[in-house]
Order: C-alpha cells, then structure tokens, then sequence
C-alpha cells in the first residue's frame, strides 16, 4: 500500500503511526484511559500529489496530520520526508525541515494573531527560520500576498478586517512564506460558504500545479476530495479501512464503510438522493472501540470474523489496498 | 411587530382554492438597526408553504434565510432593533400582527423550531425528560408526572435507544445526533403544523445527518407536518426538499419544485451556486467560483442585488429591482432576474407572489 499511483519516490512516507492519547474521565478525572487516536496507518505521499485523508468526527484525521508534522508526538512509527524519519530526530534538527512541511488549518478566526497586522504574521516564519528580513522580508510578504490573491496593501492590516475566504488565503500565504514542497490542509475549505470554498479550492488547486506542491487534504467532504486529491485513505475510528485512486474509491467502493459515507454524501441532484436509513447505529467511542473490526457493529454486510479479528491489509490490483474480510 | 401589518400593497391572499396552505407569507421585509439606519436583511419574502410539505430555503451566510424563521416565530429582539413588516397568514391570523401572549400561545405549540447547535438550545443542567416534557406542561397543563410519560413516548418515537434510561440523563451524555432526535422530540410534542428547522443536520457527520433527515421525512409524513428546512446545502436540498426557494442577499431569487430547479436551474446565482460545488458522485470538471462577495447589508446595489457579481447583467440590470416573477408558461417556477425571465422586468405586485 506503500506504492504511489505513479512509481515516483515518494516525498512522505508514513508507516505504522500510531498515536495513543491517555485521558481522565470522570468525576475530578478520577480515572485513567487511553484512546486509541490512530492505529496503525501507513501511506505514501508522491511529489506533487494530493492526497485525501477522509472520514467522520473523531476518526483521527486531524491527529494524523498534526503528528506528521510533529505538532503532536506521535506514540510509535515513521514519519520520512526525503528518507529522513521526522519522528525520530532532535528537536534542533527537526526546525529546518519544518520549512519544508506546512499546515493550514479549517478556521482561519482562531489560526491568526488578532493582534498582529497580516505583515506582521506573515514575516514571523522568515524571521524564525531566518530566510529574510528588513525590506527583503516586507517583499517577499507582498509577493505571496498577491500570490493567493489579496492586495500588497493588505499586510497592514488586522485579521477582523477581512472576510472568512480572505483569511483563509492570508493562512495559506503564511503556510507559503517559506517555500514548503508539502502542506497539510486540515478541514482547510470546511469553513467556507460554497461559492467561496471554490475560490479557495481553485487557488489551492493553482498554487499545487505552479509549486509542484504535495499535500495531505484532511477533509470530510468527499466532494471536496474527488476535486482535489489523486488518490485518498478513508479512516474509521483510527484505522485505514480503504485507500486507492481518486474517481475508482468513490465510483466501486470496496470497504461498506466507504460505501456508506458515499451513500450518505448529499449530491445537488434530485435524482441521486443520500441513502437515509432512520437508524444504523452511530460511531461507537474511540476509548472503547468495538473489537474485530471497528466497524462491524453498522456493517451491512458483517460476517462473524469481523466481530472476533481485525481485518489485515489487503493490497488489491489498480493501487487500490483495503482492510476488510470480504477482500482479504 | 410591522407598523402596517395588511397594507394595501400586500392584501391577505385568497386562500379559497388551496385549501392546503398552511402558511401564506407575503412581502416579508425585516430590517435591523445599524448605527441609526435600518437595513433590510430580508426583503420582500414571499411564499406557501402546503400541508405535509418540506420547503427548503436555501442560500449561503448572511442570505436571510434565517432571518425569515425567526421573524416568522417572532423571535427578534424589538423595534428599537429589528423591524418587521409584511403578512404571514396562519389559520386565519396574521402571525405578524398577533399580540404577543397570542403568539405565546402558538410558538412550541403550533409552530415549533430547531436550531443548528442542539447543545445550547438544551439546558445543561436538566435531565433530557423534565425537558421534552415541558412544552406539554406549559401549552396542555400536563402534570410534570403526565408530561415524563409522554417524553418516554416522544423518545421513542424519534428512535432513541433504550429511551426510559435515557429519560433520566443530561444533555451531555448524549451524542450530537442524539441531542438533535431530542430537539426534534420536543419540537413536535405538541403536535405542530409547522416545523422550522434551521441547519438542523449542519454539525452533524454524513452518516448522522442521513439519520436525522430521514427522520424528519418520516415524521413529517406520518403526523402531516409542513417542514420548512433552511441549510446551505444544496445536496441536502436535492435529496428532502418538495420546493426550494434560492435566496440570495435578503431575497428570494429563485423559487420551484425541486426537480425542475435542478433540471433547470434560472436565476445566475442559482446557476454559479451549482457549479460551484463538487461533487462525490461524478467529475465535475473545473469548477466555477462566483467572483467577488455578498454586498454588506448597508450597502446594497440598486437595482438587482446580484448584478454586481453576475455574468450575464446588463446596465438595466443595475437600475431596476427585478420582480419574483414565474417563468413564461411555468407558473409555478419563480425567477428574479430580467435577463432570463421578461415578466421580472421590474417589481411589481407579482414580484410579492
């Protein structure tokens, strides 16, 4: 599963992450718990690709990109950029490469300093990394102000000034300031009215193809990644279930998870109404995840294996990969 | 409360044929006070809503749609802030012309709502049945004993597992879509006719929203409930809606049975709204972003509000309000665009229909 669509190298690669939260629950945090945030995920990210990660509330998406980028400590596996395994080095050594991996995240409310005019946000990263500064820095912001569409004028000004769509691009160009090859985009158009969400998309879509820039697009609008992802890896309470190619995952879902997120994605047309059922059960807690396979207990289709062993990997023809009993 | 609830210009409509209307909304404008000046936030609305009907009002933030629930439920603050006028005839009585103890007596009995964030629409410190039981208690005068017997019944009805246990919890041992069921057992305790749901399904993952809105389907069938639905989504509107109206900007630009708005969609915004979504279910090809924003309430164009942004308006188009006019030969397919549709030349009383 490790294989991109295209043989290239690929630029990430992630393999056997797992990330195991302890929490308190409880009256005064009187117990101890561990949650299973993310178990096991493995997957490749070619150079100029993007690629989906897609699922529902809680299924570890957001913990999978924040541990790529070390924001949370991942608990075990790798995490290689270029051969470099992120997960294993230094602090000290990690900062350069932090140039190279960016996020942007879904509110751009709560992601930028009110404090702070966009210049001021926006020649943080030079100083840090130490790339510009002085009257190099103050181009360098301009240019990638008008890069993702706003004035040059607009380094002056205050976040509350500007429109949701504006700050989501004034978080892109602080995510683009310093020249990543990959950004993870977390929820990063979910926010956004449709027409704006466009905007957004079609600038992400362009700023992709003049960089050659990867991504890891977290999102849970499989609308939203079969426009921009080549391929995707669908998550169900901290697992992989199924990853493949773009068009083929949504068109002849192998996983009944992904058949039912599918079914249950509303479409503009009358004539392909979402499959309602009144009551198939809901995601159960990530503490206490169902044994076997996760998602055995909403299955359509479950056997009795399912509620006893987890399903292993199964990589299938057309860089398709799945873990289901029906396809193991 | 409006100063001229039944002018001349938006007489009572005659509601002799269609005996299945059970809201008839006419010439809706609510206006809020900014720095001194009112602002419309919703102009001119109009429609019927049928018995056992799901309209969707559908439109992107700040359109009105929200607007136009609360004003209907007359939940907006007073006339120091808000403004309403217009007509909204409901059982023979203006709703916006009635007394405030008499819109008491109609709201969470006849006419219900449920909001986006059933969180906060739930008291935290309550067990979920003294809750659902309330409505009961204040428009029937159930004994609070009577009223938890019916809220075991309400439960069950919207599918809650295990509902005599659940009865006894609070708001926060339940799931989201769970609270939502709850929201939706208490809006219906009274058996209304009419349910406003705002962003009902919004929060909610796919799977969830799924659920609930098949629910509500369900229920409106069986109790014969007019359901008008606001969401931004028009996935969501493709697959409950019987008619949809399109707002943009405070009006209503666009208003047909939902087939024939997806086959054929009219008014440019409706259009560009369309194309600008993408799809799960096939390639869209590139998508098409409606360029520019919204004009903030303060500072509408004149003329048509969308011209500014749309690709197909002419200089006519900037000086003239446009009327919701139906379409040559559709009657009952209404556009508010003079380029696509000659009878929304200019407003008229037609354009209140």
């Amino acid at each position: 599963m490790l294989e991109c669509a295209d043989s290239a190298a690929p630029i990430l690669e992630v393999q056997g992450l797992r990330k195991v939260f302890s929490i308190t629950r409880g009256f005064m945090g009187g117990q101890r718990a561990s949650l299973t945030a993310v178990d096991d995920v493995s997957f490749g990210v070619a150079a100029g690709e993007a690629f989906g990660l897609v699922g529902e509330s809680g299924c570890g998406k957001s913990t999978v990109g924040r541990c790529l980028l070390r924001l949370i400590e991942p608990t075990a596996g790798r995490v290689r950029y270029r051969g470099q395994d992120l997960a294993a080095l230094p602090a000290q050594a990690l900062r350069p490469l932090r140039r190279k991996l960016q996020i942007v995240f879904q509110d751009p409310y709560s992601s930028l300093n009110p404090r702070r005019t966009v210049g001021q946000t926006l020649v943080e990263p030079l100083r840090v990394h130490g790339v510009a500064k002085g009257r190099a820095a103050r181009d360098r912001v301009a240019a990638v102000l008008t890069e993702v569409g706003l004035a040059p004028e607009a380094a002056d000004r205050f976040p509350h000034e500007f429109s949701g769509g504006q700050r989501q691009r004034i978080a892109i160009a602080r995510a683009l300031i310093l020249e990543p090859e990959l950004i993870v985009a977390d929820e990063a158009v979910s926010a956004l009215d449709v027409s704006i969400q466009a905007q957004i998309l079609l600038l992400l879509k362009d700023l992709k193809a003049r960089h050659g820039l990867s991504f890891v697009f977290i999102s849970h609008d499989l609308g939203v990644v079969r426009y921009f992802c080549h391929r995707v890896a669908v998550m169900y309470l901290g697992r992989l279930v199924e990853t493949g190619p773009v068009p083929a995952i949504f068109d002849t879902p192998l996983h009944p998870y992904t058949e039912t997120l599918r079914n249950a994605s509303p479409v503009p047309d009358p004539a392909n109404k979402v499959t309602m059922r009144r009551l198939d059960g809901e995601v159960p807690s990530p503490t206490a995840p169902p044994p076997g396979c996760h998602f055995h207990p909403r299955c359509p289709k479950a056997m009795d294996v399912c509620r006893t062993t987890p399903p292993a990997w199964t990589t299938l023809s057309g860089g398709r990969g799945a873990a289901c009993h029906l396809h193991g | 409360m409006p100063s001229t609830p039944n002018s001349a210009s938006d007489p009572a409509p005659d509601n002799a044929g269609v005996s299945d209307t059970v809201l008839s909304v006419r010439g809706l404008t609510t206006a809020f006070n900014r720095r001194g000046h009112f602002h419309a936030a919703v102009r001119h609305v109009g429609f019927d809503l049928q018995r056992n009907e799901t309209l969707c009002l559908v439109g992107e933030s700040g359109c009105g749609k929200s607007v136009t629930a609360l004003s209907l439920m007359r939940l907006l603050p007073g006339r120091r802030q808000c403004r309403v006028s217009g007509s909204a005839w409901f059982d023979g009585q203006d709703l916006l012309a009635l007394s405030e103890p008499a819109m008491t007596r109609l709201r969470g009995a006849r006419l219900s709502m449920i909001f986006q964030e059933p969180m906060t629409s739930l008291n935290p410190v309550l067990p979920i049945g003294a809750q659902v039981g309330e409505p009961l208690v204040f428009h029937r005068g159930l004994s609070r004993q009577e009223a938890e017997r019916e809220a075991l019944r309400l439960l069950d009805l919207v599918k809650i597992p295990d509902a005599a246990r659940r009865l006894r919890q609070f708001p926060h041992q339940f799931s989201g879509g769970m609270r939502q069921r709850v929201m939706i057992a208490m809006a219906l305790a009274c058996r209304p006719d009419i349910l406003f749901a705002d962003e009902p399904t919004t929060a909610l993952d796919v799977t969830i929203q799924a659920q609930v809105l098949a629910l509500l389907n369900d229920l409106r069938q069986e109790r014969n409930l007019s359901l008008v639905l606001i969401t931004h989504d028009l996935g969501v509107v493709a697959s409950v809606a019987d008619r949809v109206a399109v707002m943009y900007a405070g009006e209503i630009v666009e208003q047909a049975p939902a087939d024939r708005l997806f086959a054929r969609p009219s008014h440019p915004y409706t259009e560009a709204l369309l194309r600008s979504i993408p799809r799960s279910d096939r390639d869209v090809g590139e998508l098409r972003a409606i360029s520019g924003q919204v004009p903030p309430i303060h500072r509408m164009p004149a003329g048509c509000r969308y011209a500014p942004r749309c690709p197909v308006a002419e200089a006519a188009c900037l000086d003239a309000t446009p009327a919701l006019a139906p379409l040559p030969g559709d009657p009952a397919h209404a556009v508010r665009c003079r380029v696509r549709n000659p009878a929304a030349a200019s407003e008229g009383r037609i354009g209140h229909a």
